[in-house]
């Protein structure tokens, strides 16, 4: 028993966003990251899920997601044996190399041997902590947190597998690099962890998919995703997420860094989920530092869905142009909010945010909104959104060029995303999402008539 | 033969009776001007024939090919043979000329087209209307000068070969150089393909172009006046208003 004469104050905890409050904000990580060896941060990360309660994301009167019928404690990392087959929705066209995870276990790897021999590396995450020590220590975790809330902390502290793909300094890659996250039954959490890199000169296209079987039952996916890419790196990165009718629960961060002369091009395609909270954030981090940050969400049926986009500045001269465009039916929620932070110093930025949406049911909700953080004076950043509904006079005259009306309304949405869709420059890809798209669209049918005829 | 006959039309928007009683027959092959000054009907009439939800027909039948459509649906009157060419055409976004013109063909087919046989039919039609192949591939009617979306509405009308085309104010907007452009693209279809056409226009300059055999004045939601070519020159030399008084006619 301590004396309590000689017993001390605890020491002020240094709070991070999310440990101490009900609702966690939205913003921007902001070059925070994580430090340690991996067991220090397991160690860490840990501390914190035992510490933390479910979180919950508001926004002040009219936006709240939580994960209050998320039971949480009654699923598990599950493990499964090697495959040696892929998913088919990798297609059998050219590949560099690709990478499965069902729920916690790696299940296949392959790699171009010609690839491998330039000095390529694509393994599973733990490999590369234990075979690439050097790599690892230096990048991991280096713009990721590990506190901001309990979902966060058990992925940093549980992941199982993952994916690590390097480049090596001036290689040009042609075909895409495809890394898998599967869940197949109900009562998995599968803790995500991806950490890509892209040495200085590189050039190469890299696709994650995150797939859920038709399943009944509850399932988290907590994702963690870096891509760094070093000076005059290019890189153009697509994720497909489509948890499929299964109650899929994905809390995911993702982060890409640009540094000097680098460029991205980024789409993701979020394309359905019971519920889905992503934070995606792409930083400009070097001079002349480019991206293209393109996004695709379809909610439907009861889904919600919860898109945090952050265009991150944080030198000049640097350009970046953001563009989403989404669509909701039956009774779905989803919510976008697009940030441009440019942080002081990083003048000659120029950025352009633009979010639309196209509301198909008289159910669901749509929120976009847009805004604008400027710390420097000499830059130009502008912001723009738009939510509309399906117009009439389109429709008729699709109609008298002998289309069906849903045929027509099909034609539409699927135009809708199309500018966005053939930028990903990869008719395998480009086809993958169009076909998903019109499957959901498919069976939003009669809702989306329903709603049309009662307008 | 076919052939659209309309018969004691009226029809009504938004409790506005617009048309009142339009009696009028078009046969393939044939070449139609219905003239008239503003807010007499015409685009109603237009609208009407291809099936446009908003209006609404109170009395009257629209027979095409002994089958009365007045209550079909318009992708079922496109199928059938009847086209539109509209006076204000709306963009597409995201769906290119090519692309669209293809769905359209497909939707009136059993089977879809066959890519070859598509492109062959492209290559023609773009020869045939003076088009640059490059047209094609843009999204339809994006960013379209007035000039190119009136192009691209004598386009689809070359693919998609109807028997009776409307052309609703086609001429509207245009500059002497796209009006030409467009009028011949029209006679070299109705020479080509034998389209029977009933061309909407408010004004005379377009029918420099086209001769029509048969001409008729809407005014006041009917057909108050029929006649042949020189009723063009009438209108031209004198207007509206003498046949307005000659008539007795409000609009």
């Amino acid at each position: 028993m301590s004396d309590p004469a000689t017993t001390t104050a605890p020491p002020p905890v240094r709070r991070k966003p999310g440990t101490a409050r009900a609702a966690t904000l939205y913003r921007a990580l902001a070059g925070a990251g994580s430090t340690g060896t991996l067991e220090e941060l397991r160690a860490l990360a840990l501390a914190a899920h035992d510490r933390l309660g479910l979180p919950t994301w508001r926004r002040s009167g009219f936006w709240r997601t939580t994960l209050d019928e998320l039971d949480f404690p009654a699923l598990r990392n599950r493990t499964y044996a090697p495959e040696a087959t892929l998913p088919a929705v990798l297609g059998d066209g050219p590949r560099a190399g690709a990478l499965v995870q069902r729920g916690g276990s790696v299940v296949h790897v392959e790699l171009d041997p010609t690839l491998a021999a330039a000095g390529v590396i694509l393994c599973s995450l733990e490999d590369a902590a234990h075979d690439h020590p050097d790599l690892f220590a230096r990048y991991f975790m280096r713009r990721l947190t590990l506190d901001r809330d309990k979902l966060e902390a058990a992925g940093a502290a549980l992941w199982t597998g993952g994916a690590f793909l390097y480049v090596p300094p001036g290689l040009a890659v042609e075909h895409p690099f495809q890394l898998v996250y599967e869940i197949t039954e109900p009562g998995t959490a599968q803790y995500a962890h991806t950490l890509a890199i892209g040495d200085r000169q590189t050039d190469f296209r890299l696709h994650e998919y995150d797939l859920g079987a038709d399943f009944d039952g509850q399932a988290l996916h907590a994702g963690q995703f870096e891509l760094y890419l070093e000076d005059a790196a290019r890189c153009r990165l697509a994720h497909v997420t489509d948890w499929g009718s299964g109650e899929v629960y994905d809390v995911s961060t993702a982060v890409v860094e640009v540094t000097r002369d680098a460029y991205c091009h980024w789409l993701p395609a979020l394309l359905g989920g019971h519920l889905i909270r992503h934070h995606d954030e792409l930083v400009v981090a070097g001079k002349g530092g480019d991206m293209a940050f393109r996004g695709i969400f379809f909610a439907q049926e009861d889904e919600h869905l919860d898109v945090f986009a952050v265009d991150l500045h944080e030198t000049g001269p640097s350009s970046g142009d953001v563009h989403w465009r989404g669509a909701a039916t039956g009774a779905s929620r989803a919510s976008f909010e697009g940030l441009i932070q440019i942080n002081p110093g990083s003048q000659q930025t120029h950025t352009y945010l633009q979010v639309h949406s196209m509301l198909l049911s008289a159910q669901a909700k749509l929120d976009a909104i847009p805004s604008v953080l400027v710390c420097a004076d000499d830059v130009s950043a502008s912001h723009g959104g738009t939510v509309g509904e399906l117009d009439e006079a389109l429709i008729f005259y699709m109609q008298t060029r002998g289309l069906t009306r849903p045929d027509a309304v099909r034609v539409i949405v699927e135009g809708f995303f199309e500018p966005l869709i053939v930028q990903l420059d990869d008719p395998g890809l480009e086809q993958t999402i169009r076909d998903r798209i019109r499957a959901k669209l498919d069976a939003a049918a009669a809702d989306i008539e329903k709603y049309a005829l009662a307008r | 033969m076919a052939e659209l006959e309309i018969r004691n039309l009226h029809v009504r928007i938004e409790e506005r009776e617009i048309l009142r009683g339009v009696d009028l027959t078009v046969r393939k092959g044939e070449i139609h001007a219905l003239m008239g000054p503003n807010g007499s009907g015409k685009s109603t009439l237009a609208n009407t024939i291809m099936g446009h939800p908003a209006y609404e027909v109170t009395d009257g039948q629209i027979i095409f090919n002994g089958e009365d459509i007045t209550e079909a649906p318009a992708h079922e009157r496109a199928r059938a043979g009847l086209f539109l060419a509209f006076q204000y055409p709306v963009a597409v976004p995201g769906v290119s000329v090519a692309n669209f013109l293809r769905m359209a063909i497909n939707a009136k087919r059993d089977e879809p087209i066959k890519v070859k046989e598509f492109g062959k039919q492209l290559a023609h039609a773009v020869q045939l209307l003076d088009v640059d192949r490059a047209f094609t591939s843009r999204h339809l009617n994006d960013g379209f000068s007035g000039g190119e979306k009136k192009r691209a509405e004598i386009l689809q009308m070359a693919m998609l070969a109807p028997e009776i085309a409307v052309l609703d104010e086609t001429d509207s907007g245009l500059d002497i150089d796209a009006l030409r452009t467009v009028a011949q693209g029209v006679v070299k279809l109705h020479a080509e393909q034998g389209v029977g056409a009933l061309i909407i226009t408010h004004y005379q300059r377009i029918l420099d172009y086209i001769t029509p055999q048969f001409v008729h004045i809407l005014m006041d939601g009917k057909i108050v006046m029929e006649g042949g070519p020189e009723l063009v020159d009438r209108l031209e030399r004198e207007g509206y208003d003498p046949i307005r008084e000659e008539v007795g006619a409000r609009v």
